[in-house]
């Protein structure tokens, strides 16, 4: 998929650029499930990129939804109507929110350029970003309160207003976490798209 | 032996010329082998090791004069001596043979051997085993042998000291027994004498029987048919043997009998007396006890002594004390009675003394209620004073106020003073335009009463002059607005200055207000702000859209997970109400049977199975146990005492044979009520009547009884087995 991103190598389209965004989020989106213990480490198999060992989930549904999701995204990222992506960790027995991991997606550039919009960072440059990044996500376990309870997760995608809703998909309720504390992430950049990433979790007291 | 080996070197020999010379002559010895051939077969053994031999032979090299006649005659010995050594060959042959199956056997053997010494292994381990539980209880034995030992040691000391009293009795008794034994004596001596008399008797009858004997011999020689009634005379004769060797058991029997009622005479007596040193024993001990508890007693008491010293010296102390708190006493008794008389003064009545507390708590209490009144109408005052006080500065800030007010009246009043004075001249002036304007309008009267009368040129005229009268008056007026507006001049500076001040106090009202409203700016600031932070802590949780959808899939993972949940939750709850319908046939009493072999678990009966296999082997162990060591204890009753117990099986006869008795001579004894022996009649007893009437009834000893029959039958049948 970043081959497509870096045809050019000098130049990041908006096409790439979300590439590399929903790249990212993959891989983020699997790491958490495997910090957090949502599915069992035998579902995980560990695959290298940027310079990782990053654990991915070999549960076929996982895979299918996951794939779904980032493609509807992937068209919504290029026509610049998302503003956020969350990944929404509950807990099935008692339905409260535990975790929300908020992927907040910003747009840098000239935007009048449209589709034809590029950018000159270097691959290499986000690649480290995006690496940092997930370096993070993996070292958040160590703060974040235990799951000890049977959790599952929702991946809910924020769009203006303006975009109807596709087959399959619909509405989703606000996720919200009672007596929360919020980490914030590094943030890495494209020069088209700025991604935050930030950690949402319920304090236990 | 030195024969074969000359044969052995000659054979040698032979093969080596047979070798080296071919058909050669054979010395001397060649004429001994024939002869010594037959013998050879024998020391076949020594035929394997002719080596040594031929070397030394070799080294002979002798030569042979060759001639046929023994040529002829060696060859004939050699082919002898190949027939020989085939021969051999096949013994050798054959001995290897015996030897291998000596070799079978033998190890055979030792593979039986060996089992056995495996087996014998075993058991000695087995038997190491037993010898280690053995020394183990060997060792508890010992502990206890110790432990008993110890308490040994202590009876022996008590029992010594018993002893040596006993001792000291004996003694005593002992020169009593002396005595009597002498008159023993002499009675046996009688005795004796009366034994030899019989004895003598005896021998009479003796001889005569001897007499008899010849007679009878000579009877016998005669009547050689009568031989059985002979053999008769025999039997009687051995009858009375037997009888003389019973008198005289018994007479032994008697004395010792004798002996032993004198002695167990004095044992009882000596027991008696034990039993009182018993007692004596018991009571000293008691003593002991009690002189230990006074002992006791006494350190209590010591202590108690201590505790009462103590006390003595707190009591002095208190005592001190005491004349201290007297003297005080006395003198608080005079401060009372001081006091008594300050009250009965203070109360103004000679009452009792034990009204006066109470009249004196009565009068303070009113004098206290008449205090709480007075005080509470003092704070009445004082808030009615301050209230006055306040009203007073209100008054007085009232009164500035008038003040004030009066001083601005004043200034008002002369400003209207000099108003008056204008407006005099004002009045003047008007009463004086009023006056003209009269004048203009007789004038115009005159005027309207002329045009009726006169023409136009006089209208024209007086038009004129009343136009210059109107300009004049214009002109008057312009004055007037002039000075007017001088004096306006002149009381502005006046009105300014009033202005002015209310300006000022505005300006301050104004200021305070706006103070006020900066203070209150600042406050909501501040709450604003800490509105601020509450809300961000609490929208970090929230889940803000700012303006927008939220979209998800439909099928999440977190939906299925839901979906599984609850379906799960379904066919729980179904197998819930499965089952609470199970137990409630179960309670009815319907699918018990079902349910019953499921509920009890294998592994359990199992264990319990075992359970039960183990304590069965237990209890057969026990019952072995007790089996041999019953058997065992039979055994050894039955040697030391030499009866053999039975009791036949739910019956409480005990059947008692002797080892000396024959078949049909028992005892049976019957358990009474009272836990004692009970003798029952059958044949045998009915025999022993005098041992009955002695030993049961009279000694009432059953032990005495059975041993006596012992001994009876035990001599009955040495008797019978010395003759």
């Amino acid at each position: 998929m970043t081959t497509a991103a870096v045809k050019n190598k000098s130049a990041i389209t908006l096409k790439g650029s979300s590439d590399i965004l929903c790249d990212y989020l993959n891989y983020g989106i699997n790491s958490i499930l495997f910090q957090r213990g949502l599915y069992p480490s035998e579902d995980f198999q560990a695959t290298e990129n940027y310079g990782l060992n990053i654990l991915m989930s070999t549960n076929n549904k996982i895979k299918e939804f996951l794939a779904t999701t980032l493609g509807q995204l992937k068209e919504w990222l290029i026509k610049r109507t998302v503003n956020r992506v969350a990944l929404i960790i509950t807990n099935v027995k008692t339905l409260e929110v535990m975790e929300r991991w908020d992927f907040t997606i910003e747009y840098e550039g000239n935007i009048e350029d449209g589709e034809a919009q590029t950018s000159d960072k270097p691959l290499k440059q986000i690649k480290n970003e995006i690496r940092d990044v997930l370096r993070q996500i993996a070292s958040s376990v160590s703060y974040l309160p235990l799951l000890d309870c049977l959790c599952s997760f929702d991946i809910q995608i924020y769009t203006t207003n303006d975009v109807e809703l596709p087959e399959k998909w619909a509405l989703a309720e606000p996720a919200n976490i009672k007596n929360a504390q919020s980490v914030k992430m590094r943030s890495f950049s494209t020069q088209i798209h700025k991604m935050d990433t930030a950690v949402t979790y319920r304090n236990e007291d | 032996m030195s024969e074969t080996s000359k044969m052995n070197d000659t054979i040698v020999q032979m093969v080596n010329n047979l070798k080296t010379t071919g058909p050669t002559a054979i010395s001397e010895p060649s004429l001994k082998r024939s002869l010594s051939s037959s013998p050879s077969l024998s020391s076949s053994l020594e035929e394997a090791t002719p080596t040594k031999k031929f070397k030394r032979q070799s080294n002979f090299n002798l030569s042979y004069v060759a001639s046929p006649r023994e040529t002829n005659r060696l060859r004939f010995d050699l082919l002898e001596a190949r027939n020989i050594i085939a021969d051999l060959e096949n013994r050798i042959q054959h001995m290897h043979h015996v030897r291998k199956q000596m070799q079978l056997m033998y190890d055979n053997e030792t593979e039986s051997l060996k089992r056995r010494h495996d087996y014998d292994r075993k058991t000695i381990e087995q038997l190491e085993d037993q010898l280690q539980t053995i020394r183990q209880r060997e060792t508890a034995l010992k502990l206890e042998l110790s432990e008993m030992r110890a308490k040994y040691d202590q009876i022996k000391v008590t029992s010594e000291e018993e002893l040596m009293a006993l001792t000291k009795e004996l003694g005593d008794q002992k020169d009593q027994s002396q005595n009597k034994i002498s008159d023993n004596s002499r009675e046996i001596y009688d005795l004796k004498q009366k034994l030899a008399e019989m004895e003598n008797v005896l021998v009479a009858a003796q001889d005569d029987a001897k007499t008899q004997k010849e007679l009878v011999k000579e009877l016998s020689k005669e009547l050689k048919e009568k031989n059985a009634a002979v053999i008769e005379l025999e039997m009687k004769k051995v009858e009375l043997i037997q009888v003389k060797n019973q008198l005289r058991s018994l007479e032994s029997a008697k004395e010792d009998y004798l002996e032993y009622q004198q002695q167990s005479k004095l044992h009882a007596k000596k027991l008696n007396k034990f039993i009182e040193m018993e007692k004596e024993n018991a009571q000293l001990k008691e003593d002991f006890a009690r002189l230990k508890t006074n002992l006791k007693n006494k350190l209590l008491l010591e202590e108690e002594v201590h505790n009462l010293k103590i006390r003595v010296e707190d009591h002095k102390k208190l005592e001190q004390r005491l004349f201290e708190l007297q003297s005080q006493f006395d003198r608080n008794q005079a401060y009372l009675n001081e006091w008594k008389a300050v009250a009965r003064g203070f109360c103004e009545s000679n009452d009792n003394d034990a009204v006066l507390p109470h009249l004196l708590r009565s009068s303070i209490e009113r004098l206290q209620h008449q205090e709480l009144s007075l005080l509470s109408e003092k704070v009445e005052f004082e808030t009615q004073i301050k209230t006055a006080q306040h009203e007073a500065k209100v008054a007085k800030a009232e009164l500035e106020k008038c003040q004030k007010l009066i001083d601005e009246l004043k200034t008002t009043g002369t400003q209207k003073q000099t108003l008056i004075h204008r407006m005099q001249k004002k009045l003047q002036l008007v009463s004086r335009e009023r006056d003209s304007y009269r004048l203009q309008l007789d004038s115009y009267e005159r005027d309207l009463t002329m045009i009726g009368e006169s023409g136009t040129s006089i209208i024209v005229q007086s038009q004129k002059e009343r136009i210059d009268n109107l300009e004049k008056i214009v002109g008057n007026y312009r004055d007037l607005v002039e000075k007017l507006e001088n004096d306006l001049q002149e009381a502005h500076p006046q009105l300014y200055t009033d202005v002015v001040t209310i300006k000022q106090e505005q300006t301050a009202r104004l200021q305070q207000e706006v103070a006020k409203l900066r203070d209150e700016k600042e406050q909501l600031l501040e709450q604003r702000d800490r509105l601020e932070i509450q809300l961000e802590s609490l929208t970090t949780g929230q889940d803000t859209l700012h303006g927008g959808q939220a979209f998800h899939l439909a099928i999440n993972p977190l939906a299925e997970c839901l979906k599984e949940r609850q379906q799960q939750l379904e066919s729980l709850q179904e197998e819930n109400l499965k089952l609470k319908n199970k137990i409630r046939k179960m309670e009815q009493g319907l699918e018990t049977s079902k349910l019953g072999e499921i509920s009890i678990c294998p592994q359990e009966v199992q264990s319990l199975r075992e359970q039960v296999k183990n304590n069965e082997k237990q209890t057969q162990k026990l019952k072995d146990y007790f089996k041999s060591s019953i058997q065992d204890f039979r055994n050894v009753v039955y040697m030391m005492f030499g009866y053999k117990i039975d009791r036949p099986t739910n019956s409480n006869v005990y059947i008692l044979r002797n080892m000396y008795a024959e078949q049909p001579e028992q005892l049976h004894f019957q358990v009474n009520a009272d836990g004692g022996l009970d003798l029952m009649e059958n044949e045998y007893s009915m025999t022993l009547g005098h041992l009955i009437g002695v030993f049961l009834i009279r000694q009432k000893s059953i032990p005495a009884f059975l041993s006596t029959i012992t001994l009876e039958l035990f001599n009955q049948r040495t008797a019978t087995q010395t003759y």
